[in-house]
């Protein structure tokens, strides 16, 4: 039986559910291995398979912002935003989290609203934010508008996080360092914040990316400039070679960078404090 | 008290870039919009009358609806039993939680190559249709897979199927096994366990996943756009192309429609479901 | 709580419907690990059961496999004359109580308790109507409506019994089903077991780690260590006359000492323990000269008298000690002594008798029993095993 814990033969459910999430897997990451293949497509330029004489030619072409477009330009803006977002969304998240902890004046009303701004269409708030910068005689750029625009994003997706994670820290922690005569300040260095560490992690993790992949909120609050989800916006028009594949190929890869690091250090942290006992 | 500085940061970014866009955005939908002068400070319902006893408005919306619905079906089926399996089947939690990780890693990668890279796979030429040719399936390529709403399908289940599947796994993921024993007991089947225990108990985690998908799908205009090959058109699309032409009182009254229905269907799901119990823990 | 229950629905008792359980050479591995090996056990139909022992010596992992929620690797079990391995457990006509009780938190609890009967098919009206009566019996009817969630935990293990009753099982399982109450409620709920049980007649099969609950409630009582079977019998068979080192510590009414054999007269045997003591065990035929062989005195059995002078000469069944802690019970106190040379001793002294004569924590004291009160044991103690609840 699915439901039966014991352990012994699996039913037949088992199989076929198995299959469903192999294709599933494959579903997901079989487009994604397809452009990596193909932005090593050699000079006939094909945007198709198969692949032939492999090459790094079109990584080359990124760096050539007439024919392609202004990808290390869009990049030099994307990552400090990313980071600048990811440094906030961590700040302002972590300290929302533990204000929830208790019940306050408009605890519900911000609640909600921090809901809703998960959900309202990301298009209707950067045209929103535009004509409230245009109202207040600024203009919208990448490090102002668009970093404002990419937090009403981000933070709800923190806070969220900040709830599970402190919602499954038990009081009787913090009670019982009082009790043994931490002060407050020492029960939050020595205890909550070790026990809600890899929480913290994971907000960054999901500051950095939602920023750097962020494309309807980008849209018209970056100003002149874009950022990198916008400039490859405009090439899937412009660009009829590999080169887009390429970019894909590199962005993915830095994704996964930051992924890998995020992952990694959480499992760091597990293996040092277990190590250390 | 401490909450309340602790709490400010927030309330203040909320308030600068989601409040007042959002009260902007609904004060310009009542403006006027005068050829080559600009936006005209008023009072109209004009823009709303305009949108609305057009035909071309209902039937982006129609086909908006219409995506959502397909796509909520899909990524529903999907991420159910893919939950179902990682939280009943997958017996090292290790391995569960390797799996689930697996699944949403390609979330952390940027949308819009995700997209573009179902072009070499549903093309005329590409893989599928090669693959379907040499196999000797078809003679022709398809030309449906791509450009089409089938590729708009495909790629909003291939986007957006991980946000069905994260609420669900984490409610599925509290049963209490002891449950779905004592439902075994009472001579429950398979089909019956799931039917009569998983299900309910799952149903916060349902409506979370479902609130997310309806909201991405019918906010969205570039997957339509892309996917499509501009052949459909989205609710989105229609506020995009008076952006193009500057028609911001008319873009802005798009959007508030958009919002407005958008909200109503946040509010129904979220009168079934008590969300901040869920959410809040 | 009284159930009241109409004679003519009790279970008739062909064979069919007879609810004895009989495992046979069953044997439950996980990996490597032993949960349970070679069990065999036959409980009689319409008894009280009770697989007693510390967590992890494999009790719920009979009654589970009895249940039919785990699957033994090997042996097979009987219910009736149904042979049920690889039987879903509702063919079997077992009813599982959870410890958890697993209400569904999601339903009524009238629609908890009809349950079963939606599984079988019953249409709305008529199950509710039926599972309306079975909780009328438990008395929770006024609160049908409820969710689990807003029942007191007394409340909810009649809801999970009712909802088990309803499926009218010749075999009743229970997991545990005290522990989660406190202690008044523990000991009414007990009494309403007994009488329950009784009532219906059916075989009620009863996991608990606590020994007084035990030999409380069941006509058989099976005591259990690391996965076997160590006594099965009577609650008085078990209490007075435990076969090995491990039940007669287990149970708690005893002391346990070893010796080696000395010599021999008549039915009674002298054995000389690790410190020189003295004891006379009843051991007919005699065995061998140096045998090790173990004995229990009952606690109640031994009485404690200070030592008269400070190098007195020791006499036969009697050990010296000094006493550790006392420990007041109300009709008895609980003296705890350290014999010399290690090893627990109890001595549970009437309070008439305590009182006449008391001893304080530090006293030196010589308890001393009558050589006819001795049991002795099966197999000689050896020191692993000091402790019933040990970790090896």
């Amino acid at each position: 039986m699915a439901a039966n814990p014991s352990y012994g033969p699996r039913p037949w459910t088992f199989y076929v559910l198995a299959t469903l999430f192999a294709l599933f897997v494959v579903f997901l990451y079989g487009p994604m291995i397809a452009v990596l293949i193909l932005s090593f497509q050699g000079p006939s330029a094909s945007l198709v398979f198969p692949l032939r004489d492999p090459s790094l030619m079109w990584f080359d072409e990124l760096f050539n912002p007439r024919r392609v477009g202004d990808v290390v330009g869009a990049f030099s803006r994307s990552l400090p935003l990313a980071l600048m977002v990811m440094v906030l969304t961590v700040l302002i998240s972590v300290s929302a989290g533990f204000a929830f902890r208790r019940r306050f004046l408009g605890s519900s009303l911000i609640f909600y609203t921090a809901i809703a701004s998960l959900i309202v269409p990301g298009l209707v708030l950067s045209i929103g934010t535009l004509v409230t910068f245009r109202y207040l005689g600024l203009s919208a750029s990448w490090y102002t508008s668009a970093l404002g625009a990419h937090l009403s994003w981000a933070l709800p997706f923190g806070l969220l996080i900040m709830f599970a994670v402190l919602g499954r820290l038990n009081p009787s922690y913090e009670e019982a360092a009082y009790d043994l005569g931490a002060s407050r300040w020492q029960t939050l260095k020595d205890v909550v914040v070790p026990i809600v560490f890899p929480g913290m992690i994971a907000v960054a993790l999901f500051g950095f990316t939602l920023s750097y992949d962020e494309f309807p909120r980008s849209w018209l609050t970056v100003g002149t400039k874009n950022t990198l989800p916008l400039e490859i916006w405009t090439m899937t028009t412009n660009v009829t070679s590999p080169a887009l594949y390429a970019l894909g190929t590199v962005t993915t890869v830095v994704s996964f960078v930051v992924i890998a690091l995020a992952l990694g250090s959480i499992v760091i942290i597990q293996r040092r404090r277990s190590t250390r006992e | 008290m401490a909450s309340y500085f602790q709490v400010a940061p927030l309330a203040l970014v909320l308030l600068m870039f989601f409040v007042v866009p959002v009260a902007l955005v609904t004060a310009v939908s009542f403006f006027r919009y005068q050829m080559l002068v600009g936006i005209v400070p008023d009072f109209t319902l004009k823009n709303y009358i305009d949108l609305l006893s057009n035909p071309t408005t209902w039937s982006l919306y129609l086909s908006t609806v219409k995506f959502t619905l397909i796509v909520l079906i899909i990524t529903f089926a999907l991420g159910f039993w893919i939950a179902y399996f990682l939280v009943f089947h997958v017996r090292n939690l290790v391995t569960a939680i390797g799996l689930f990780l697996l699944c949403t890693i390609p979330f952390w990668t940027s949308n819009i190559i995700r997209m573009i890279s179902w072009r070499p796979v549903l093309g005329k030429e590409g893989l599928i249709n090669s693959a379907l040719i040499s196999a000797g399936v078809i003679h022709q390529p398809l030309n449906w897979l791509l450009y089409s709403d089938f590729s708009v399908v495909v790629a909003y289940v291939h986007l957006f199927t991980l946000f069905m599947i994260v609420p669900i796994f984490n409610s599925m993921a509290r049963i209490d096994k002891s449950m779905l024993e004592a439902a075994i007991d009472a001579g429950a089947g398979r089909w019956g366990v799931v039917w009569n225990v998983v299900l309910p108990l799952c149903k916060t985690g349902i409506a979370l996943g479902a609130l997310f998908v309806i909201t991405l799908v019918m906010g969205d205009f570039f997957v339509v756009n892309v996917m499509s090959g501009g052949l459909s058109g989205s609710a989105t699309s229609g506020i995009f192309n008076d952006l193009q032409f500057l028609n911001y009182p008319r873009a802005a009254a798009n959007a508030v429609i958009l919002l407005v229905i958008v909200l109503l269907i946040a509010a129904s799901i979220f009168r079934l479901v008590d969300v901040r119990k869920e959410l809040v823990r | 709580m009284s159930f009241t229950l109409n004679p003519k629905s009790a279970p008739k008792l062909d064979a069919q419907a007879s609810g004895e359980i009989r495992l046979v050479n069953v044997t439950k591995r996980f990996d490597v690990t032993h949960a349970v090996k070679d069990i065999n056990l036959t409980i009689p139909h319409g008894s009280y059961c009770c697989l007693l022992g510390p967590s992890g010596c494999g009790k719920t992992t009979i009654l589970r496999m009895i249940a039919g929620h785990e699957t033994p690797t090997s042996g097979q079990i009987y219910i009736g004359d149904q042979m049920v391995v690889g039987k879903a457990p509702v063919e079997r006509g077992t009813a599982m109580m959870f410890q958890n009780y697993a209400l569904f938190p999601h339903l009524t609890i009238l629609d908890n308790v009809a349950f079963y009967l939606k599984m079988r098919g019953v249409g709305k009206d008529q199950r509710r109507k039926r599972a309306h009566q079975m909780l009328e019996r438990v008395q929770l009817d006024h609160l049908r409506n409820r969710m689990p969630a807003q029942l007191s935990g007394g409340q909810q293990q009649r809801v999970a019994l009712a909802r088990a009753l309803i499926t009218n099982p010749r075999v009743l399982l229970l997991d545990e089903p005290l522990s989660a109450l406190d202690e008044f409620l523990r000991l009414q709920m007990r009494g309403e077991l007994k009488t329950l049980q009784a009532e219906l007649g059916i075989t009620f099969v009863h996991v608990t780690h606590t020994q007084p609950e035990a030999i409380a409630l069941a006509d058989t009582v099976v005591v259990m260590d690391h996965g076997r079977i160590d006594q099965a019998g009577t609650a008085n068979e078990i209490f007075n006359w435990p076969t090995t080192p491990y039940v007669a510590r287990f149970m708690g009414g005893q002391n346990v000492l070893t010796g080696t054999v000395e010599s021999a007269s008549g039915a009674m045997a002298r054995l000389r323990g690790p410190r020189g003591e003295l004891f006379d065990a009843p051991l007919s035929p005699a065995p061998t000269i140096g045998t090790p062989v173990s004995i229990a005195i009952r606690r109640d059995r031994i009485h404690v008298g200070r030592v008269p002078g400070e190098k007195a000469e020791l006499q036969p069944n009697s050990v010296a000690g000094v006493v550790e802690s006392t420990e007041f019970q109300g009709n008895f106190v609980k003296v705890n002594i350290l014999v010399e040379g290690g090893g627990p001793f109890v001595a549970n002294v009437s309070d008439e008798e305590y009182f006449g004569e008391l001893v304080k924590p530090g006293d030196r004291v010589v308890p001393r029993w009558n050589p006819e009160h001795v049991h002795v044991l099966s197999k000689a103690d050896s020191n692993n095993a000091q402790k019933p609840y040990s970790e090896e």
